[in-house]
């Protein structure tokens, strides 16, 4: 199996050099035809003004060499559809501006976790408007529309951490909307989703009290709590997650903090308000956030 | 032959008043050139506005709703209100001139088409101080552009603003086929018609079967969002990708729009230039239409990523490529005339070239576009702003300056100085491309289009301020031009008829015509009518 985004680099270089041929012999040609026949090298202009065969000639070796691109475009369509057999299914949706990752019953967000070495089928759906899921080191984009359900496989093999971004224009904080898929081989993947699959350790600390005071609990879930709220993010695990807000600040009490005290300093425009809490509780409810691992 | 300001030819009444009822050609095309200018202006600025915001990450001199605002309204000027009506009046200034016709067909259903145009900008521009400018983007994506996520009036005056500019490049599109078709002098058969007459009769028929489209499509958004339809909005049984088929039927022609005229204004300069006739004219010619018959039939690789059938997408990847060969065919034309020709490197010819070398660029990264998977790594990316700057910017801008040199002389009595002309393009040249080639880049690194920020730890900043600092030496660039327009308008070097030794029938009138066009034609007899009665020994073949 070959991850699509190989098939695709595999294309662009074979397209690029044909592309950069091109571009230097027809560039080559104009800077050459200017300098050779400029004024101070000519005195009497030839009177020529065509060629039928010359006019043929530059129809036809284009033709063919868009041919043989749309074959090779061909090869590569072929190879990205049929050659990955999908050994996993996860459900993507765009929200303004988040992303919604769900893996049979477990429900996360923003980041994204696969097994390195097998084909990940991503069902890509909207709650809202149009958005892009792209992930460019793993593959083409596809857009969420609502409505309708697309598909897009990935295959990552090597593990690491890919960077990705919505790529469909989706309202104000557009770019704040970032994906980070975590390849993972397959044992630690595996502990992560079972670590999903739990519910959120009990806390009864001052700030889950907090937390399940407040508004944060309409639009927000923690399982294993009263939280149940759809809106927003899934909270369950979120101190197991790299970045807040889509990627706006790194993961952290102190920037949780920092994010709590106004999500609008950072990402303007973001649906979620501040929530007026007093110093105190700001802390307790981000060493809250912070320890659901 | 004295350079007379366009205001003295008219009888009676103020200066203003005079430009408000118009009906002369000539006025209305400076009427829309004005236009166009004005605009390009605004929209020029906007897009100054974004690059500084983009120059560094995670930057805040604007807030993302101004931004979305900005780039929204950047995008539907420099298209509709900037582009199209400075192509449009070059042709309606040029058309009748070339064809030895005193006017255009309809001389009042001209004017109509000007005033509707410019009342559809000014609608739109009134949206900054109406409750927000459109923010959508130039194509306006429903759902995004509905009610329910877009409630401020901006998408409402874009709609209105749309579909009345819309009405009058409409009108003005059956004027000017009209007129071509009709009006040409004794003698001007269609095979011999000016190659930017061609092309106008070809773009003019492309407005008149794509306009329609955006038309209709603006009318079910207004539908949707002022009187309660459902056409575009999925939670109602709606279809959010009909407004993108209907959109790209319009958009995709819209392009073609805009670069075919550009084209006939480089093959009427590349061979007076050379001093030859243009290579392979029917070629020329045919390939135009073969272009824009294949521009109705690609509009759905704008959408290769939104699901489509695999007929839909071999269909459109194939017909997509397939409009690369009659554009290349263009290109080796221009190439060839040079060939033994005698090159003069005054600005019109610089400007030529340039146009080509960077269109080739834009064509080669289009078809790039066209490979599907291709595509999906990099539509929606900065990388299809760097392709489409090189074919509008690169491509119509410098193309469209070559034509202001080329035949502002003829407009107004007076040459643009040379000097100025020459740090015009290398400014524009050097600018344009320190602007725009670092995008393809960082399009591919992952940069989406549209983003009022991005992350500091993604490594794109340094690009970014480049791209920045080659907008800052296009903006010097604009105001070495706009110093050589003022400059040479009151003080430049007096034309006279015919200052290029030019081929067509617009040098044989004055500096500016009168307002009659012409008190004698010379008789038609090949493509060169001028040439042929400046050389009785060297006449082309009837």
């Amino acid at each position: 199996m070959r991850p699509p985004a190989e098939s695709i680099g595999n294309l662009a270089v074979i397209v690029g050099a044909i592309a950069l041929l091109i571009f230097v012999a027809v560039e080559g040609a104009l800077v050459y035809v200017v300098w050779r026949y400029r004024a101070s090298r000519t005195t009497t202009p030839a009177l020529f003004e065509g060629h039928t065969r010359l006019e043929i000639a530059w129809t036809a070796i284009p033709a063919l060499t868009l041919v043989v691109v749309f074959a090779l475009m061909l090869g590569t369509l072929g190879e990205i559809g049929a050659a990955l057999e999908p050994g996993m299914r996860v459900r993507a949706v765009g929200h303004q501006w988040w992303w919604e990752f769900t893996y049979g019953d477990v429900v996360t967000a923003n980041e994204m976790h696969i097994p390195v070495g097998t084909a990940v089928e991503v069902d890509l759906l909207s709650a809202d408007v149009n958005h892009s899921f792209w992930v460019p080191e793993l593959g083409g984009k596809i857009d969420m529309i609502p409505g309708q359900t697309n598909h897009v496989r990935l295959l990552a093999r090597r593990a690491g951490v890919y960077e990705g971004q919505c790529a469909e224009f989706c309202g104000v904080e557009h770019a704040w909307m970032r994906i980070r898929v975590v390849a993972e081989p397959a044992d630690e993947f595996a502990r992560w989703l079972a670590a999903q699959a739990a519910p959120a350790a009990a806390a009864a600390t001052d700030g889950e009290r907090v937390f399940m005071a407040n508004t944060c609990v309409s639009c927000h879930a923690i399982r294993g709590t009263p939280a149940t709220g759809r809106a927003g993010p899934d909270l369950t695990h979120v101190g197991a997650r790299a970045t807040i807000g889509a990627g706006v600040l790194p993961q952290g009490v102190a920037d949780l903090r920092e994010w709590l005290a106004d999500p609008q300093r950072y990402k303007p425009g973001s649906l979620m308000p501040r929530v007026p809490l007093s110093g105190a509780d700001l802390d307790a409810v981000a060493a809250y956030l912070a320890a659901l691992r | 032959m004295t350079a007379v300001p366009l205001w003295v030819l008219r009888p009676g009444g103020s200066r203003a008043a005079g430009w408000l009822r118009t009906v002369d050609h000539k006025e209305i095309g400076v009427l829309y050139i004005g236009m166009g200018a004005a605009f390009f202006i605004l929209g020029g600025l906007e897009s100054l506005v974004i690059r500084a915001q983009l120059a560094t990450p995670e930057a805040h001199l604007v807030d993302p709703e101004l931004y979305d605002q900005l780039f929204t309204v950047h995008g539907v000027t420099m298209i509709l209100l900037a582009v199209v009506p400075l192509l449009v009046g070059f042709a309606n200034y040029l058309v009748p001139l070339m064809i030895g016709a005193p006017d255009v067909a309809y001389p009042r259903l001209n004017a109509l088409s000007f005033w509707l145009s410019l009342v559809g900008g000014i609608v739109l521009y009134f949206s900054w101080i109406a409750g927000g400018a459109p923010d959508a983007g130039w194509f306006s994506y429903p759902p995004l552009a509905g009610r329910s996520f877009a409630p401020s009036p901006g998408v409402d005056y874009y709609i209105l603003g749309l579909a009345v500019n819309g009405a009058g490049t409409i009108i003005g599109a059956i004027n000017l086929t009209a007129t071509i078709l009709l009006m040409r002098a004794p003698g001007l058969r269609v095979s011999r018609l000016p190659l930017f007459v061609w092309m106008v009769l070809v773009t003019s028929i492309l407005i008149l079967g794509a306009y329609p489209a955006l038309s209709a499509a603006l009318v079910m958004l207004f539908v949707d969002r002022q009187l309660g339809g459902h056409f575009f909005d999925p939670t109602a049984s709606g279809q959010p990708l009909l407004w993108q088929h209907l959109f790209w039927f319009f958009g995709h022609p819209e392009v073609y729009i805009m670069i075919l005229p550009v084209m006939g204004m480089v093959s009427e300069i590349i061979p007076v230039f050379s001093a030859k006739p243009i290579f392979g004219y029917r070629f020329v010619a045919a390939s135009s239409v073969a272009i824009a018959f294949l521009s109705f039939g690609v509009w759905a690789h704008h959408m290769f990523a939104v699901g489509l059938s695999a007929f839909e997408t071999f269909f459109f990847a194939a017909s997509s490529m397939l409009i690369a060969v009659p554009t290349g065919v263009k290109i080796f034309n221009w190439i060839a005339t040079m060939v033994g020709g005698r090159i003069r490197l005054a600005t019109p010819m610089l400007f030529a070239i340039g146009f080509i070398a960077m269109f080739i660029i834009g064509g080669l990264t289009g078809v790039s576009l066209a490979v599907v998977p291709l595509d999906l790594e990099t539509t929606d990316t900065y990388f299809v702003v760097a392709h489409l700057h090189y074919v509008l910017f690169g491509g119509t801008m410098l193309g469209f300056f070559a034509g202001v040199y080329y035949w502002f002389p003829k407009m107004t009595g007076r040459l643009l100085s040379e000097r100025l002309g020459r740090w015009h393009f290398w400014t524009t040249f050097v600018g344009l491309n320190v602007t725009f080639l670092p995008m393809h880049w960082v399009g591919i690194q992952g940069m989406a289009r549209r983003m009022w920020t991005y992350a500091a730890d993604t490594g794109w900043g340094p690009w970014n301020f480049v791209e920045s600092l080659g907008a800052a030496l296009l903006a010097v660039s604009m105001l070495v031009f706009a110093a050589n327009l003022v400059r040479s308008i009151r003080a430049g070097a007096i034309a006279g008829d015919d200052p290029w030794d030019g081929f067509t029938l617009e040098w044989a009138t004055t500096s500016p015509p009168p307002p009659e066009n012409f008190r004698s034609l010379p008789a038609v007899t090949g493509r060169r009518p001028l040439w042929d009665a400046k050389h009785p020994d060297r006449r082309d073949a009837a």
